[in-house]
């Protein structure tokens, strides 16, 4: 009995050990549980700076000797941040002598003193700052710089970003431009290059290039543009003044694009991680906001971000690496087309075989390619409509005017004068303005208004060499079958004049027309290779209208030996 | 039609008869380099051998290539710190209309000039004088192409129109100006037209004359 007892006083103490055992272990993974869910008690930005600094400083003057070593530590053994800036871009960074003012200025100056290091500022501009920067040649960049994909592979942007711009549209005060939607069949003046180019095409708006932004204004004032597309940062310097502000207003923004500081992306990991920590305690404690309206830009952005860094979730020593408090950069890639190796490799065979830096942006996107064929594919398209309308025109019109008729006659002859003494310009205008007030603006309205207004131009030129041949064969007496042999005495002023509407095609681009001219223009205006673009639309328009001389020439032969027939 | 008058009223006359000066000023120069370079292509054309079938090809091309597309090429093609002998060659919006022209004004010489040349030959002098009422006709084309120099911002006569149509809400409004435009362009074309006709039928008349006694 007692062994019995004793048999479960065992059991029973194994039993307690077993479950005490088990209550550790889960007492213990309990515990490694909550401190690995729990958050952490995050260390703030001031104190990530304050010991990132302590530890460079602890290396000087040691480390300073040592190739090898990262930019902050050469900044403080020099004592000083060379600043790479620029030198005229109002409001941001300006020079006049020695004296460099802009909020970009007092930014950097603002860094030198966090560092506990001098300033020198180098000029920079927009091709060079990048370039500086891998040459050892400037520590900082801090230069208008816009942060995309294309430039996060060369170079290391410091984020918070310091600043956000966005594409402008100014115009007049009193255009009705509210938005996108009001801009189809506008020409809006742009410079080369600017990466909100794309979707200005993309909305149905007419470009036209400037090489430097500096004319844009100017160009505004003596009204050869009506509006201007440019970053809304160039074009603040000018709302200050009285004059423009009363004549021009910001029609709308798109295209937003974080501007960023920019460091090396070799030997900078702790320079990069001290300006990061920097830059965030400027925005949280509004020194940007400060500095920004001591050089009266706009706040906006400035606001919006101190409101994000002041957030508990932000305003750590983790928060420049947090998505949610970080901006991505502005996405401008563009997606290639599935032959732009190919094309590349061609491009590079030509310039070792020829010497000639042959470039054909218009196969190597796919957004170009697109519009590049839709260009050849409506260029076709208009010519072949225009030597129809020009035909139809010269038949009708011819017809009428060579009429007995007075009421055919006069009509006939009253529009050909009209048609003779308006420009072709002002003709298409004239169309497309019609057109538009008939139907819902579209890329077949713009076609047709294009197509009748060459057609119309061209068709009475010719009609009216047919209405003159009629005449004179009855005054030479002729019988019968007067219209076929009036066509046979003009068709040699019918195949000029349908030379000259194939040639007048590629000013249907006036009036938006999408057609070759176009295409490459919008190509142009987003991607390099300008010379070779309008050298190729050259060629595939000479090449056209030769053909279309040759195809006329047939044409006059077979009239000419109906003519010898009769 | 009161907004319309109001326009008027104010300065855009006088910019739009500037605006033709323009115009008439592109065709001028176009037409100065066409005579220099027509007339050697027509000298060219005349030479035989060689020199006339390059001269040849060469007037085919100058007469295919489109002024629009030639003045696009010209205005992207040019490097604006390109120079000349040393000097700078930056093209102005009004040369580079003009040199587009160029093409068309020198093919349309060279034709003309070889029928002159021919005629001269054949001791038809009246037949060779039908030179100038052709160059005349040429002329007054190319002020009215001149008005593609609106679609790169040279303020010519077209650009004023347009520019003043914008500001016009109503859409009757831009007709009438459009068709005052067409007037304006019209006088000095018909013009131009029907001293050409006068002085053509009158040296068609002696030259038939003249070809009927040689």
């Amino acid at each position: 009995m007692l062994s019995v007892i004793l048999s479960a006083a065992k059991d029973l103490m194994a039993a307690a050990m077993r479950s005490f055992a088990a209550l550790r272990t889960t007492g213990v993974v309990l515990c490694v549980l909550i401190a690995a869910v729990a958050p952490a008690r995050a260390e703030t930005p001031d104190a990530a700076l304050a010991e990132l600094l302590k530890q460079a400083r602890a290396k000087v003057p040691a480390a300073c000797t040592q190739p090898t070593v990262d930019r902050l530590i050469k900044i403080l053994c020099a004592k000083k941040i060379r600043v790479g800036i620029r030198d005229y871009y109002p409001l941001f960074a300006t020079r006049a002598g020695d004296k460099r003012e802009g909020y970009e200025v007092d930014v950097a100056l603002a860094i030198g003193r966090m560092l506990g290091v001098d300033v020198d500022f180098v000029r920079v501009n927009a091709a060079t700052r990048i370039p500086l920067l891998a040459e050892d040649r400037i520590d900082l960049a801090i230069a208008t710089m816009g942060h995309n994909t294309q430039r996060d592979g060369q170079a290391r942007f410091i984020r918070p970003h310091y600043y956000r711009s966005e594409t402008t549209v100014v115009g007049p005060r009193e255009l009705p431009v509210a938005s996108m939607l009001d801009l189809p069949g506008r020409t809006v003046c742009v410079t080369v290059g600017n990466g909100s180019n794309a979707e200005l095409v993309s909305q149905g708006a007419r470009l036209m290039l400037f090489d430097e932004a500096g004319v844009l204004p100017d160009r505004l004032k003596d009204q050869t543009c009506t509006l201007a597309a440019q970053d809304d940062s160039f074009f603040a310097k000018y709302f200050t003044d009285e004059d423009f502000n009363a004549r021009y207003f910001q029609k709308f923004g798109f295209a937003q694009v974080p501007w960023g500081m920019a460091v090396a992306r070799q030997g900078s990991a702790e320079l990069a991680r001290a300006l990061d920590l920097i830059s965030q305690v400027f925005h949280r404690d509004g020194l940007f906001i400060d500095i920004g309206r001591l050089h009266s830009i706009r706040l906006g952005f400035l606001r919006q971000q101190q409101e994000v860094w002041r957030t508990p979730e932000c305003n750590t020593d983790a928060g420049t690496a947090n998505p949610r408090c970080v901006l991505p950069p502005l996405n401008t890639a563009l997606p290639p087309t599935s032959f732009a190796p190919d094309v590349t490799s061609f491009e590079q065979w030509v310039e070792d075989t020829t010497g000639v830096d042959l470039t054909l942006p218009m196969l190597k996107t796919a957004p170009a390619w697109s519009l590049f064929k839709d260009g050849v594919f409506y260029s076709l398209v208009l010519i072949a409509g225009a030597l129809a309308a020009t035909l139809a025109f010269a038949l009708v019109l011819g017809w009428a005017m060579g009429s007995r008729t007075f009421l055919l006659r006069w009509p006939a002859r009253l529009l050909t004068m009209a048609l003779q003494s308006s420009p072709i310009v002002l003709t298409l205008v004239i169309a497309a303005t019609i057109a538009n007030g008939l139907f819902a603006l579209s890329t077949e309205t713009v076609l047709g208004a294009a197509i009748a207004a060459l057609g119309l131009t061209n068709g009475a030129n010719a009609g009216q060499a047919v209405g003159e041949a009629m005449w004179s064969l009855r005054a030479e007496g002729t019988q019968g079958g007067l219209f076929g042999r009036a066509l046979s005495r003009a068709s040699t002023q019918i195949v000029a004049f349908l030379v000259n509407a194939a040639k007048g095609t590629p000013i249907a681009s006036f009036i938006g027309a999408p057609e070759l001219l176009s295409s490459l223009t919008d190509i142009t205006s987003f991607s390099s290779g300008r010379i070779t673009t309008y050298s190729m639309l050259l060629i595939f328009y000479t090449a056209v209208v030769m053909v279309v001389v040759w195809l006329c020439g047939r044409l006059r032969l077979v009239l000419e030996q109906r003519q010898a027939a009769a | 039609m009161n907004e319309l008058m109001e326009l008027l009223s104010n300065d855009f006359l006088p910019k739009l008869l500037a605006g033709m000066v323009v115009n008439f000023e592109i065709a001028a120069i176009a037409l100065v380099i066409g005579l220099a370079l027509g007339l050697l292509l027509a000298a060219g054309r005349l030479s035989g051998g060689v020199a006339t079938a390059v001269t040849v090809s060469i007037i085919s091309l100058m007469r295919a290539a489109p002024t629009f597309v030639v003045m696009f090429f010209l205005l992207n093609a040019i490097p604006r710190d390109a120079t000349l002998f040393g000097s700078p060659f930056a093209l102005s919006g009004v040369m580079t209309v003009a040199l587009s022209l160029v093409p068309y004004s020198a093919a349309y010489v060279a034709d003309a000039g070889v029928d002159g040349i021919r005629h001269l030959r054949a001791g038809t002098t009246h037949g060779a004088f039908l030179f100038f009422p052709n160059v005349t006709r040429a002329f007054f084309v190319m002020v009215m192409s001149s008005s593609a120099g609106a679609a790169i911002g040279v303020t010519e006569g077209i650009t004023v129109i347009l520019r003043q149509a914008e500001q016009l809400p109503s859409f009757d409004d831009r007709l009438v100006l459009f068709a005052l435009g067409i007037v304006l362009f019209g006088i000095p074309l018909q013009a131009g037209f029907m001293l050409m006709s006068l002085f053509q039928r009158r040296f068609g008349r002696s030259t038939v004359e003249e070809e009927a006694s040689a």
